[in-house]
């Protein structure tokens, strides 16, 4: 299979020192140091192909910044290998950079005081993008980021909303084919959200760029990725489509029903109930034994039943299942 | 190499443009610049007036001798603030993950650190710098032959390489101690002393370690000393001191370069 990005054995350690309270805890350490080792990324493998977005979820703390800046080439892999587009970032660094695009959420690469395309400008001679690519690359951009509104304003001077839309047409300038976003719509409002998502959905249908995505919000995972990778403590946890980790994680349904009068048997072999509230009746159920035609037609036969619906699972609940289940270490 | 050269040209002088916009964008900060450095220079040099006047020569260096000398010492200063005033931050950047952006960028990360801000703000510096040597030159003597003019380009593209590779060595540090902001301050005084007093003047322990562990000797005092026929404390190389200058520079800031990017592979990022 063609890969992209290859991990193998990812490993980067910490070197820790024990702090303990109070001055003479101070000294102690100053003396002393208790250093401990920890891995902020514990032996994470995986590999995407060209053209997917990736979704690269996990807790705070979990290792997912310090994993996208080994890919990126900032930080240096304790152990483990990193190929990107086929080369190792720590081996060839400059080789590397000028096929990606980078964006943090929390940090800008534009410059505070002048306006954006100035930034644009700088870009396009450190990339040695030739003028005529850089100008219709900048024209595409522009008009699916909606730039003009504010090209010319100072940047200190920008929303948010702007300022990320232009920080993620300064990523895309030279044309990267692999896009890391770290956290890309983090503050925005709605509209804000949506256009950037647009443009990521975007440019991989058109240009087959690979994006690689770090956020917190499932609503743009769910919107965008087809495959989610889930890391906790380090570890990689979960890898594969949304669709099948939710299943695996919640096999289970839930079948809300609304009797119009009390009925004094509720069981049923094929659920169980889990919550009454006076008429109202929560059934949980195996997705795999029985489906919920099959189930609504066994109740309704004993039941007086008058409003009924499914409950499916979403991401946030996946998510935090597997959030909890991988906490402890 | 030749695409190369061109390359780096053409990205350090769009940043030198962005970096003059960015400065004239606070045109007041500016105006208080214009104000305070000749200030404290000016006071500098009448500092040493008072001293040789009231006391005596400082071993042997009269006040012409002595204003020549702290002259080329603030040219040398002038010139490395305005294109290395980034090696001041290092420690900041290596605290706050600024050198995140220039790893993820196709160049040279040094020469990003550096290019990245041209302060020419800094040109203020020199204009007292120049003042004070041209005044020292004209009443010390010195020779305006077509020889010395060469050789004093050549001391000060020395003198500010050694400045500039001090302190990309203290800033390197902070790859591993993660803060030494206070250096930079210790730097700047240590060199302010040394390159605005004679030399000679110290004891022999610090003689030897302004020469050979720090070479700051060379930034002004060995080549004033020569152009002047000044007492250079017993120090004898062959050749000019005007030529070791120069070497002595581009060795040291080769040295930094490599210790720099030793640092570099310590970089820890910052969070999130």
């Amino acid at each position: 299979m063609e890969t992209v990005i290859e991990v193998k054995d990812l490993v980067k350690e910490y070197i820790i020192v024990k702090k303990e309270s109070g001055l003479r805890g101070s000294i102690k350490s100053l003396l002393f140091p208790k250093k401990t080792k920890f891995n902020g990324v514990n032996g994470i493998s995986f590999s995407i192909a060209p053209g997917e977005i990736v979704g690269y979820i996990g807790p705070n703390g979990a290792g997912k910044s310090t994993t996208i800046k080994m890919l990126t080439g900032i930080l240096h892999p304790t152990s483990g290998s990193i190929k990107v587009c086929g080369i190792s970032p720590q081996a060839d660094r400059k080789a590397v950079v000028r096929k990606l695009g980078v964006v943090f959420g929390q940090r800008t690469q534009l410059y505070w005081d002048l306006r954006l395309g100035e930034s644009f400008e700088l870009l396009c001679r450190i990339y040695q993008i030739d003028q005529q690519a850089y100008d219709d690359n900048l024209a595409i951009l522009t008009d699916v980021l909606k730039l003009q509104e504010f090209i010319n304003t100072p940047v200190r001077q920008l929303s948010l909303g702007q300022r990320m839309r232009g920080d993620i047409a300064a990523a895309m300038l030279h044309s990267p084919s692999v896009l890391f976003l770290d956290e890309p719509t983090i503050g925005l409002d709605a509209d804000a959200k949506h256009a950037i998502r647009n443009f990521i959905k975007e440019i991989n249908r058109t240009r087959g760029v690979t994006v690689i995505l770090t956020t917190h919000d499932l609503d743009d995972v769910e919107q965008l990725c087809s495959r989610i990778i889930v890391v906790n403590n380090g570890k990689l946890v979960e890898d594969g489509p949304i669709g099948s980790i939710i299943h695996k994680l919640t096999p289970h349904r839930l079948l809300v029903v609304e009797l119009h009068e009390p009925a004094d048997d509720l069981t049923t072999p094929h659920a169980t109930v889990i919550k009454q509230e006076g008429l109202k009746i929560w059934y949980q159920f195996e997705k795999e034994s029985i489906s919920a035609s099959e189930l609504i037609a066994a109740l309704s036969q004993k039941l007086p039943i008058q409003d009924i619906s499914v409950k499916e699972p979403n991401v946030e609940d996946a998510i935090r299942e597997v959030y909890k289940t991988t906490a402890t270490r | 190499m030749v695409s190369t050269i061109k390359h780096y040209v053409s990205v350090a002088s769009c940043w030198a443009r962005l970096a003059v916009q960015r400065q004239l964008e606070y045109p007041l900060f500016l105006f208080s610049w214009l104000l305070m450095i000749p200030i404290q220079y000016f006071s500098g040099i009448w500092m040493l007036k008072i001293i040789v006047d009231r006391f005596q020569a400082l071993n042997g260096w009269d006040f012409p001798q002595l204003t020549f000398l702290y002259g080329l010492g603030l040219i040398s200063h002038g010139i490395f603030v305005v294109f290395f005033i980034n090696t001041w931050s290092i420690d900041h950047m290596v605290i706050n993950g600024g050198f995140d952006r220039l790893l993820l960028r196709p160049m040279n990360v040094f020469f990003q650190l550096v290019a990245s801000y041209v302060n020419f703000i800094g040109l203020i510096d020199c204009i007292p710098g120049v003042i004070i040597f041209l005044y020292g030159a004209d009443i010390a003597g010195f020779d305006w032959t077509l020889a010395n003019i060469g050789k004093l380009i050549l001391v000060l593209i020395g003198g500010i390489l050694i400045r500039a590779a001090l302190f990309t060595s203290l800033g390197t540090i902070a790859f591993w101690t993660k803060r030494n902001g206070s250096m930079v301050g210790f730097a700047l005084t240590m060199l302010e002393r040394a390159t605005m007093y004679p030399l000679s003047m110290y004891p022999y322990f610090l003689q030897a370690l302004f020469t050979f562990i720090i070479p700051i000797g060379f930034i002004s005092f060995y080549p004033a000393a020569e152009f002047l026929n000044a007492d250079s404390g017993g120090l004898d190389l062959p050749l000019s001191f005007a030529l070791w200058t120069p070497l002595v520079g581009v060795i040291c800031f080769l040295i930094a370069g490599g210790i720099f990017k030793f640092g570099m592979r310590n970089y820890e990022s910052a969070g999130s």
